[in-house]
């Protein structure tokens, strides 16, 4: 490699690109995504958000008994953090993902980018990877913040006594502690199946709006679907249906059945939506910026 | 602008798609009969052996209730899937509380499409929503209301558990018609196999109105009319209803004569 | 790596958008070292090709190597010791111009120390590296480009209308810019819709248009097609000086406004001024209309000289 800005020449063909492949990529990636207030935004979000909303459930005469584990939110703390999961699922986790997930690919587009990038001897492929894992690495980062935030402020609101399963059983603290982590956990598989989504979605749309909002509103679409007495076919199949897969833990005897379920479904999800957007991106024309 | 309205009509479209299919393959709900008898029963000797502790009754466990229920999504409907009209008939043993002379308490369900459903219990039996403990504090009544889930896997076999239906004389008045006869309102509660007998009209002066025979579906109500006139001077009608199937009320109802 | 292969390699390339042919058979050969211009009115397809050299698009028909590779071969190879842009530069404007240039560096697998300071240097960023480009005016973006490109360390500089959009002193520094690059011994790709640029840094030219090639050759071959240079020419007495016209090899031609045209050989034109002025004749306006080659490219891409 030559010492000036002058032409590299000589014989040697240079092969550092070889070298840079995926991990540079990935880094290149995280750098940006640390750099936008967005992400920093979500993870804050994820950090702070479960402290008031615990101290408002915690402050209701009334529990929200209409949900499940709602009627002892207001005073048992592992409840109080199961109620917040079931709210979680229903949209939050679907956003807090796609907020970062369905830009990553439009904010190229955006910004007119793709051209800067592609130009630089890293393939599609290579990009199209370090988006993904990037944007799955952060929501499960997301979630593991939002869970042990969640779990934290509702144990030190609401206090961490026995808890009352979903049958009935009283489940002692030292085991409600790790069956309420573990319902947290299960969040991920379907939270991973709509960063698939939200990623076809933006690589589609190049629109970090539709990007974002669609998968959201997708998901209430799909709930909404899972609640037709009529679809309960379809319904372990929705990746929705996979963030109520918790309930058989705090079951007796628990069961994992519908986990099993969501896992399969979740995965079958996220490759369905990968592949499509894979088969977007390769051959697009970068007409664009 | 384009790209945004398209995706959203595509997403409308798969949304109607995954309709159309759901709508297409809906069958077997895996919210059955029997998963509902096993779970409720499960569930309800939970909640209850913990109100018993707090009450300070002891040696009620779990198990020792040998609680059985049979869930029952009301008449005229496919006995499976999520809904608000479900209700359970359920017997256990507690000596401190015995059963009422039909022998079962009834329970009503709200059942979701996820499998999820709420339990009310009846109050007669189980007490209002806060109790006393033994050292005089009031507190919440676990078995009031409770959550359960249903596991979709779980033996789905009969329970065999059956309990007839309870027949009650919902009048409260006897009144005259225009041609001088009386009747009787009846109501078949939650059971199996509905009720059906007779019910036998005779006034406190003791002429026999006649024996008018019946036959009801569960959850259902009747007006029973009676052949002879009510004969001047009476006051009250005692109505004395049997059986062959349901439980009939244990003793007749005496209503009094109107105007 | 064939050391001997051609820098670009393009032949028969076709490519449509819908009904378009937005390049329509183009074959254009960049020797190593060559400064090269494709010259063309906006629309005439050369981003199109750019793109497709690049990877950006995917050509119709036709190849296109680039030092003997193909993306069908060799994937991202191809652009090993490939910089450039295509269009105006665009970068991540939440970082500084440091920092995009630091991100870049690392796609490119890392570059050795100072390379970053000394390219911020050559275009003259140094300074305001530091800042957000959301703040950069478009002649800071445009050169912000040319030092993304040098970070690779290229053989074969791309520049898609490097000029653009800039104010005359940005031009003037660019086409400083580009022609040192180029005098280091770097093959230069340029494309541009301006014939002064192309003439003053190139060595060999491709005039496109409408996705088709107008003219191939060296910028000595383009002078020699050139049309003889056109003049306005009014004076006191346009009667005499037509009249002396007859006696030279140049036409001239009135306009509506009485003002003549000349058009003749450089040596004819200026001996016949000569004469004018002896005949006691006032010149009231001497004026270049094009340069030649101005003209000739307006002639080859059939558009109007006044669209300029």
């Amino acid at each position: 490699m030559s010492a000036t800005t002058a032409p590299a020449r000589g014989t040697t063909p240079r092969v550092r690109t070889a070298r840079a492949g995926f991990s540079a990529t990935l880094g290149f990636e995280l750098r940006k995504l640390r750099a936008q207030w967005r992400t920093r935004a979500v993870l804050l979000g994820a950090l702070l958000l479960p402290i008031p909303v615990a101290f408002a459930i915690h402050a209701q005469g009334n529990p929200p008994k209409d949900s499940l584990f709602g009627r002892y939110a207001t005073t048992n703390g592992f409840a109080l953090a199961l109620l917040v999961l079931g709210y979680a699922g229903q949209w939050v986790m679907p956003l807090l993902t796609a907020i970062v997930a369905g830009d990553i690919f439009a904010s190229e587009d955006h910004h007119g980018t793709w051209k800067t990038i592609l130009t630089r001897s890293v393939s599609r492929g290579s990009f199209f990877g370090a988006k993904t894992v990037a944007a799955m690495g952060f929501a499960i980062l997301v979630l593991l913040i939002l869970s042990a935030s969640t779990i934290v402020t509702s144990v030190l609101v609401a206090g961490h006594g026995d808890l009352i399963g979903l049958s009935g059983q009283l489940i002692p603290a030292s085991q409600a502690w790790h069956l309420v982590a573990m319902s947290w956990l299960t969040a991920i598989p379907p939270t991973l199946a709509f960063t698939g989504l939200a990623i076809l979605l933006g690589i589609w749309s190049r629109s970090a709006a539709v990007g974002i909002a669609a998968p959201v509103v997708i998901g209430f679409v799909l709930q909404l679907v899972g609640s037709m007495g009529s679809a309960e076919a379809l319904r372990p199949y929705l990746p929705t249906s996979a963030y109520e897969a918790w309930h058989g833990f705090l079951a007796s005897p628990s069961f994992h059945g519908p986990f099993v379920t969501g896992l399969i479904a979740s995965a079958v999800w996220a490759a369905i939506t990968l592949g499509l957007s894979w088969t977007l991106l390769r051959r697009r024309d970068i007409t664009g910026g | 602008m384009r790209r945004i309205i398209l995706t959203f009509a595509a997403a409308v479209l798969v949304a109607v798609g995954l309709g159309g299919v759901a709508v297409a393959t809906s069958g077997g709900s895996t919210i059955t009969v029997p998963r509902l008898d096993r779970a409720v029963a499960t569930s309800f000797s939970n909640v209850y052996a913990q109100e018993s502790a707090i009450e300070g009754h002891t040696g009620i466990t779990p198990s020792s209730l040998q609680a059985k229920a049979m869930c029952d999504r009301g008449p005229n409907v496919t006995q499976s899937g999520p809904g608000a009209t479900w209700n359970c008939l359920m017997s256990w043993s507690d000596p401190n509380t015995p059963m009422p002379p039909t022998g079962y308490g009834k329970f009503e369900l709200n059942v979701h499409s996820n499998g999820c459903f709420t339990v009310g219990s009846p109050s007669s039996l189980i007490g209002y929503q806060t109790i006393t403990d033994r050292r005089g504090r009031t507190v919440n009544n676990p078995a009031y209301e409770w959550d359960s889930c249903l596991d979709p896997a779980s033996d789905d076999t009969p329970t065999g558990t059956t309990f007839p239906s309870a027949l009650t004389v919902t009048s409260t008045t006897v009144n005259v018609t225009a041609d001088g006869t009386v009747g009787v309102d009846l109501a078949c509660g939650v059971g199996a196999g509905g009720c059906r007998g007779s019910v036998a009209a005779v006034t406190d002066t003791g002429v026999k109105l006649g024996t008018v025979p019946f036959t009801m579906t569960e959850q259902a109500t009747t007006h029973l009319k009676f052949p002879t006139a009510l004969p001047a001077g009476a006051k009250q009608v005692t109505f004395t209803a049997t059986t062959t199937t349901g439980f009939a009320p244990p003793s007749p109802a005496t209503l009094a004569v109107q105007g | 790596m064939n050391s001997a292969a051609l820098a670009v390699d393009a032949e028969g390339v076709v490519k449509s958008f819908g009904a378009v042919r937005a390049v329509d058979g183009i074959t254009i050969r960049v020797a190593p070292g060559e400064v090269y211009g494709v010259l063309g009115p906006n629309g005439a397809g050369k981003t199109t090709f750019l793109r497709m050299l690049f990877g950006l698009i995917r050509p119709d028909e036709g190849t296109l190597r680039v030092f003997g590779r193909s993306w069908d071969d060799d994937g991202t190879r191809v652009l090993e010791g490939v910089a450039g842009f295509v269009e105006a530069p665009r970068f991540y404007p939440y970082l500084t111009g440091r920092q995009n240039l630091v991100a870049l560096a690392r796609l490119d697998g890392g570059v050795r120390p100072g390379l970053i300071e000394e390219v911020l240097d050559t275009v003259d960023l140094a300074d305001r590296a530091d800042r957000k480009v959301d703040g950069y005016s478009y002649g800071m973006r445009q050169r912000l480009g040319v030092a993304a490109a040098l970070l690779r360390e290229p053989r074969l500089l791309v520049l898609d209308e490097p000029a653009n959009g800039l104010d005359p002193a940005g031009i003037r520094d660019m086409r400083a810019l580009v022609k040192r690059l180029a005098d280091s011994g770097l093959t230069v790709l340029l494309s541009s819709h301006n014939m002064d640029e192309v003439e003053e840094i190139c060595d060999n030219v491709t005039i496109m248009d409408r996705g088709a090639v107008a003219f191939h050759g060296s910028i000595a071959d383009l002078r020699a097609m050139a049309p003889d240079p056109g003049h306005l020419l009014d004076t006191t007495d346009n009667a005499k000086t037509l009249e002396i016209a007859a006696r030279h090899q140049v036409k001239t031609e009135a306009d509506e406004s009485g003002a003549l045209h000349v058009v003749g050989p450089h040596d004819a034109v200026s001996g016949f001024v000569a004469d004018v002025v002896a005949a006691q004749v006032r010149l009231k306006q001497f004026t270049p209309t094009q340069t030649p080659l101005e003209a000739l490219f307006f002639m080859l891409t059939n558009t109007e000289a006044v669209a300029r």
